[in-house]
């Protein structure tokens, strides 16, 4: 187990390195700078600003500076925000896009898990066609729209919940409720897909014949094999989150990552955008590893190759 | 018994093509048989549209001299605030959401369908090589390589093109990377092989035709899912944008005015989720129609 996590930290390091290089090239190549949106620089401040940023030398040699720069776990200044270190920025950000990231994997788990289970344990009734009606739409709503639908009915006619800023518990609800809405429709739609190929098992029968009644053959033999295919997308999970959570901070104005991504690709704050990439590739990257370590422990005859 | 088996014998079987034995399957399942006319229709409304059909009294300039008017008999979907039908303008952004719906599911196929046929009929090295490059692209989140490809290429319709298709097409790879690895063990491509036909001939003769019905089913979700990627990115502002008019940069400008004009949100969010939706339901029905995998039609 230990050798595993050891590996995939490893292995982590070229990854990171792959989507730095590529982000950082891709980033070059766009027309524009940091500092062309400011208003009316004459071009020679620009002039200066970029050779104190280094930003006038070849890309090439700006990538070396960089790396270097990371290497020593330095990501940089913002260009925007003056006087403050993407590393400022990111951990302040960093917590805010944790809080809203973890509130709506646990409602989506809440939620989704036991919706699914319900709707494969009464296939065919109308809680299934229910069930599935409800999940086929949760996966068709744009974001933008759960989020503008709850704003508007609690914030805007029921007046009992605020719809912007990141200030108190209350103002986590409906952000973390509109994040959570896909994945939780996704995470339904799947478990019932795996919970019914395992109750068609022979140790499913068997455990029916032996006397157990329906739901604790369902909750012990069925449940914790079900949820392998479960884990499986803790990881593309964490994707949607991610960038649901741009649609989401955005919407709520939450000084979360997502925003500030966004907004540092419109400025091109290069060393922002490098940060918050570098971020959120890390974040896959654990929640994969993760992935691989509840995998053994859901079922120890999986043997993963690192 | 003599009987019915000398009719059969006398009247063989018409042939029953693929096409139409999916489609008399498909009509048994009524979620995904409405869903299909309503794609049907929403796909009818876009051609029509391109095809410069007035499908609402305002079709051509969307003009008229009510600003801001709430949903009525004489504009059903209210009016925005330089006066233009909301209903007519709907109409409009079809065009553009359906397109880039199915243009982005006919770059997956292409580009996903070569890389994935290379990887899996190659297999070894090769395979491994380009599995591991499939496996870096998955990592990265879509927004943020469709964020970055968009500023990249310019915001324009041709760059959420470009940015659609570049991260759309790696789950067809994989797809069709296992249905080959699977599918080049059987006899028929020994058969093939021995009568001395190239790799090309075989994949594209024998494998390729075998993994034909999961294929469409996975572009069935493409579509849905480039028209929802298209309308969040530019709802957040780094999509399409004016002049251009597709349901996100509707949905987009509605969502401004939230508070006092729900309806310029809701028209365009509601034609975006019925899509999506019927969509995902018609791709559901495929699936359990199309593909082997699936066991609702056993034998």
């Amino acid at each position: 187990m230990l050798a595993l996590i050891l590996k995939r930290l490893l292995t982590a390091v070229p990854v990171l390195l792959v989507v730095a290089t590529l982000t950082f090239f891709l980033m070059r190549m766009v027309p524009g700078g940091p500092f062309d949106a400011d208003k009316n620089l004459p071009p020679a401040i620009v002039a200066n600003l970029n050779a104190k940023y280094q930003l006038d030398k070849p890309v090439a040699e700006q990538y070396v500076i960089y790396l270097t720069r990371l290497a020593k776990g330095d990501l940089g200044i913002s260009y925007k925000y003056v006087n403050r270190t993407v590393l400022d920025i990111l951990s302040e950000a960093m917590p805010v896009s944790l809080q809203l990231g973890s509130a709506a994997l646990l409602l989506a788990v809440i939620i989704g898990v036991p919706l699914g289970t319900l709707a494969a344990v009464k296939r065919g009734t109308w809680l299934d066609v229910a069930a599935m009606f409800l999940s086929t739409a949760g996966i068709s709503v744009p974001g933008f729209v759960t989020g503008a639908f709850l704003i508007f009915i609690f914030g805007i006619w029921l007046k009992i919940l605020p719809v912007a800023l990141w200030e108190s518990p209350a103002h986590m609800i409906l952000p973390a409720l509109t994040l959570a809405f896909s994945p939780a429709a996704y995470l339904a739609r799947l478990t019932r897909a795996s919970v019914l190929e395992i109750l068609e098992k022979d140790w499913v029968r068997t455990a029916r014949s032996k006397g157990l009644s329906h739901w604790s053959t369902v909750m012990k033999h069925t449940l914790r094999n079900a949820l392998v295919p479960v884990v499986t997308v803790l990881g593309p999970l964490t994707a949607i989150l991610i960038t649901g959570s741009f649609v989401v901070e955005y919407l709520y104005a939450i000084p979360g990552m997502g925003r500030f991504f966004v907004t540092a690709v419109t400025n091109r704050d290069y060393d922002l955008i490098m940060g918050t990439t570098l971020i959120f590739a890390a974040l896959l990257i654990v929640t994969n590893a993760i992935v691989d370590v509840a995998y053994q422990i859901l079922d120890p005859r999986m043997k993963v190759e690192g | 018994m003599t009987a019915s088996l000398n009719t059969a014998l006398e009247q063989p079987a018409k042939p029953v093509s693929r096409v139409a034995l999916a489609f008399a399957r498909l009509k048994k399942i009524p979620a995904a048989y409405v869903a299909f006319w309503v794609v049907c229709l929403i796909c009818l409304m876009a051609i029509l549209s391109a095809a410069g059909v007035p499908l609402s009294p305002y079709a051509f300039d969307q003009a008229t001299d009510d600003l801001l008017v709430a949903p009525s008999m004489k504009h059903p979907m209210g009016t925005d605030e330089l006066g233009r039908d909301l209903f007519a303008r709907v109409i409009y952004g079809s065009r553009l959401s359906i397109a880039i719906g199915f243009v982005t599911a006919g770059v997956a196929f292409l580009l996903g369908t070569t890389y994935g046929a290379i990887s899996g009929y190659c297999g070894g090295k090769i395979d491994t090589l380009l599995m591991r490059g499939v496996d870096i692209a998955y990592s990265l989140p879509d927004l943020l390589v469709m964020i970055l490809i968009g500023v990249l290429v310019g915001k324009g319709t041709f760059g959420i093109l470009f940015a659609l298709g570049l991260v759309s097409w790696m789950g067809t790879a994989r797809l069709v990377r296992a249905q080959l690895l699977q599918l080049k063990e059987e006899e028929f491509v020994e058969a093939a092989k021995a009568a001395g036909q190239d790799g090309f001939t075989i994949v594209m003769k024998h494998l390729l035709p075998n993994a034909m019905g999961p294929i469409i089913v996975a572009l069935t979700f493409t579509v849905p899912s480039a028209i929802l990627s298209e309308s969040t990115l530019s709802f957040i502002g780094l999509g399409l944008s004016a002049p251009e008019c597709s349901w996100g940069t509707l949905a987009s400008d509605g969502w401004r005015s939230l508070r006092a004009h729900p309806h310029l949100l809701g028209f365009p969010s509601l034609f975006i989720f019925l899509t999506v939706l019927s969509f995902n339901a018609l791709g559901d029905g495929l699936r359990d129609v199309l593909d082997p995998r699936t066991r609702l039609f056993k034998g």
